[in-house]
């Protein structure tokens, strides 16, 4: 191709102008750069965030639907009752055999007495009032003294993600209990009564039968108030124990259900998806499905901005771009009516001329590209730096609001409230929230191989496009009235 | 070779034509000079043959065929060849470079043999040394060379050249005219040439005279 000969001696014969252009083409590509290295740094972050903020749903009563009846009842003066469906296991285990699950808990929680040793008593374990209403009356006729917490596993129980509670000795409960009498208990509770691991303990269930436990570990908690006190009364957080929710079911005299199922999803974008998905398999007027990705979308909303933003960077710094190299290159044309008379006198088609122009764009394009390569890593950092310190700024504020508030819904348990009743259901914001801020501080902004192929993407779009529009009058151009003057 | 058929001319106004019903003939291996008055329409005639603008009446063709036909670009590309008063080479190439370029452009026989070129050049008093030089650094009469050297390695069979010798001393003149000589007597080219100097005329094989819009034979 003769037209690639002629640019490449064009390029070498003007090194004035070609070095003018290199400059011109760098600045443009350089913003383009810094924007698409952002852009690209955000997209990272937000899969990663998606990774480390799991989202969890809450499979538990519609208590929306209960309050609702429950005042109904109290409106044709009877006596008013707070009817909470419970979970069958069955179908919690169905759903959770979505693709989009990475594990659940199930959660079933009750209240017994100690027998074979005491209880700890404190101060403030005197008549709470109730602010469940109704609830005491409805299933047993006496709280005991005993906060007995089934969950499917403790690993995955909030206050021992959030480490709030640990493993001191033996271990926690897993799957593999369902269906055995072991259980974890609290470290003050053991040391009062000389529990230890292996040791078996007895109990009294509510409706006074015994049951043999045996503790298979030991937990302590730095927790002031008990995590399941929103439903049953117990305060001193050192009398919850930890079993399956099977034995948690025998003590309340039920089986194959459980009070709330919760559900962590794989990639929190997804967890409106799975609650759709599960929705069919369970009777929402009973039920209720609650979500909770605040953690994720405390991370999305600032990621996302910055990554709209360095959309807007790539998409004006084009468009600008565009435009100056439309008019450097309809000046250019100008310049060079000489030569392209010229070269129609020669019987040159005028596409291999618009094409010679192109290839000398596209030659020098190429030396900015390696020239805004290195520039565009400062710029992208301290673009990217800058905009990650506004952003984490807003985020950390976001994720604080949010973990005071669960806090006040596991401790009051409000009606109406969400989703976090009971211990195994609540989420593990906080945590996982300051992992994730960490990592956006540390946005990205290296280049790969990739960015600098977009780069090139968008450097040669822009060319072709100021090269095209700028070439219309080549199309008109006259050999006749150029030569002859 | 090439003929004009009633071959008529207008800018703006059909009453302003430039000359009137023109039947001439051109032939091979025969230098032609176009002579008439400023602004007799020399230079638009010669656009005409060179197929950079199309007649407002009447027709040329080449080797009997119109130009209509063959294609203006088709035609500058393989049948004529053009040399102006002001050189037009391509300023930022060598004169070995324009060469090459103008005979790639045009597919000629001898492309990419720059022995040729180089061989072709010194004929005309380039040297070697010259021709790698850019264009821009030889002087008026050398860069007239050049574009003559550029024709000559071309394989189009018509030469058509407005005022060459319009920028050029005596001394060049008559080596540029001689350059113009050769390519008709020895490379049998037709070549037409406008001039409004008579000593370069004189020099020519036959003279066409533009006057009051008709061409006669001097
Ligand atoms: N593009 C144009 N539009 C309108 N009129 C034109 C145009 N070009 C030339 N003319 C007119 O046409 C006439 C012939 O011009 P042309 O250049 O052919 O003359 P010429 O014989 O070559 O003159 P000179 O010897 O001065 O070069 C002139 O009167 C000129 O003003
Ligand atoms: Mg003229």
């Amino acid at each position: 191709m003769n037209f690639f000969n002629r640019a490449f001696l064009n390029i070498k014969g003007k090194m004035g102008r070609t070095i003018l252009l290199t400059l011109v083409l760098s600045a443009i590509l350089l913003f383009v750069l810094a924007g698409i290295i952002i852009q690209n740094a955000a997209t990272s972050a937000v899969n990663s965030a998606k990774k480390s903020s799991g989202a969890t749903v809450t499979l538990s009563a519609n208590r929306d639907n209960a309050f609702k009846k429950m005042r109904q009842q109290k409106s044709k003066s009877k006596t008013p009752t707070l009817n909470l469906a419970s979970v069958n296991i069955k179908t919690a285990e169905k759903i959770g055999k979505s693709k989009y699950v990475k594990n659940y808990n199930i959660t079933s929680s009750t209240t017994a007495n100690a027998k074979s040793f005491d209880a700890i008593e404190t101060s403030s374990n005197n008549q709470m009032s109730n602010p469940m209403g109704g609830k005491s009356g409805s299933s047993s006729s006496s709280q005991g003294d005993l906060s007995i917490s089934g969950v499917s596993s403790t690993d995955q129980v909030s206050s021992f993600t959030s480490d709030t509670s640990k493993i001191t000795s033996g271990r926690g409960i897993k799957a593999s209990d369902a269906g055995t009498k072991n259980v974890v208990i609290e470290k003050d509770l053991a040391k009062q009564n000389s529990i230890s691991v292996g040791d078996t303990v007895t109990i009294k269930s509510t409706s006074k039968k015994v049951y043999k436990l045996k503790v298979v570990g030991i937990y302590k908690t730095s927790s002031t108030t008990s995590q399941s006190s929103g439903m049953m009364g117990q305060s001193d957080p050192a009398n919850t124990i930890y079993s399956s929710y099977t034995l948690a079911n025998s003590l309340k005299g039920t089986s194959a259900t459980a009070e709330s199922v919760a559900y962590t999803i794989n990639n929190p974008a997804k967890a409106s998806t799975f609650i759709k998905d599960a929705k069919k398999s369970i009777n929402t007027s009973k039920l209720a499905l609650s979500k909770d990705d605040s953690t994720y979308q405390a991370l999305l909303t600032p990621l996302n901005n910055v990554k709209s933003f360095a959309r807007k960077i790539v998409l004006l710094v084009s468009v600008a771009g565009t435009i100056i190299l439309t008019l450097i290159v309809i000046l250019m044309i100008r310049e060079r009516r000489y030569e392209i008379g010229v070269l129609l006198s020669l019987g040159e088609k005028r596409w291999k001329v618009i094409a010679q122009f192109f290839v000398e764009m596209a030659m020098i394009m190429v030396v900015s590209i390696a020239i805004a390569g290195f520039g565009g890593k400062f710029v992208g950092d301290a673009v990217g730096k800058q905009l990650v310190s506004q952003e984490t700024s807003t985020t950390s504020v976001a994720t604080s609001n949010n973990s005071n508030g669960q806090g006040q819904m596991n401790n009051g348990g409000q009606p109406g409230g969400n989703n976090q009743q009971s211990p195994g259901g609540s989420n593990s914001s906080s945590p996982q929230s300051t992992s994730s801020t960490q990592q956006l501080k540390n946005l990205s902004t290296n280049i790969s191989v990739v960015s600098l192929i977009q780069l090139a993407a968008f450097g040669l779009g822009i060319i072709l496009l100021a090269i095209m529009i700028g070439s219309i009058g080549i199309l008109r151009l006259q050999p006749k009235k150029i030569l002859i003057s | 070779m090439l003929t004009t058929k009633n071959l008529e001319y207008w800018y703006d106004h059909k009453e302003n034509k430039l000359f009137n019903n023109a039947n001439l003939e051109f032939a091979e291996g025969k230098l032609y000079a176009i002579i008439g008055s400023s602004g007799s329409g020399k230079t638009t005639f010669l656009s005409l043959l060179a197929g950079l603008d199309k007649p407002s009446a009447g027709a040329i063709e080449y080797q009997g065929v119109p130009l209509s036909k063959i294609g203006l670009t088709n035609y500058r590309n393989k049948n004529v060849s053009m040399v102006f008063q002001s050189y037009n080479l391509f300023n930022y190439m060598s004169a070995l470079e324009n060469v090459l370029t103008a005979m790639a452009i045009t597919k000629a026989k001898h492309a990419n043999d720059k022995e040729y070129v180089f061989k072709m050049l010194s004929n005309i008093g380039i040297d070697q040394e010259m021709a790698k030089k850019k264009v821009t650094h030889l002087s008026g009469g050398q860069q007239q060379r050049v574009a003559i050297a550029r024709t000559m390695c071309c394989d189009a069979r018509l030469v058509v050249a407005d005022e060459p010798t319009g920028n050029l001393d005596e001394q060049n003149t008559r080596e540029v005219l001689n350059l113009f000589k050769d390519l008709a007597h020895k490379q049998k080219k037709c070549v037409i040439l406008v001039t409004h100097e008579p000593e370069v005329a004189s020099l020519c094989d036959q003279i066409i005279e533009l006057k009051n819009k008709k061409f006669s034979i001097v």
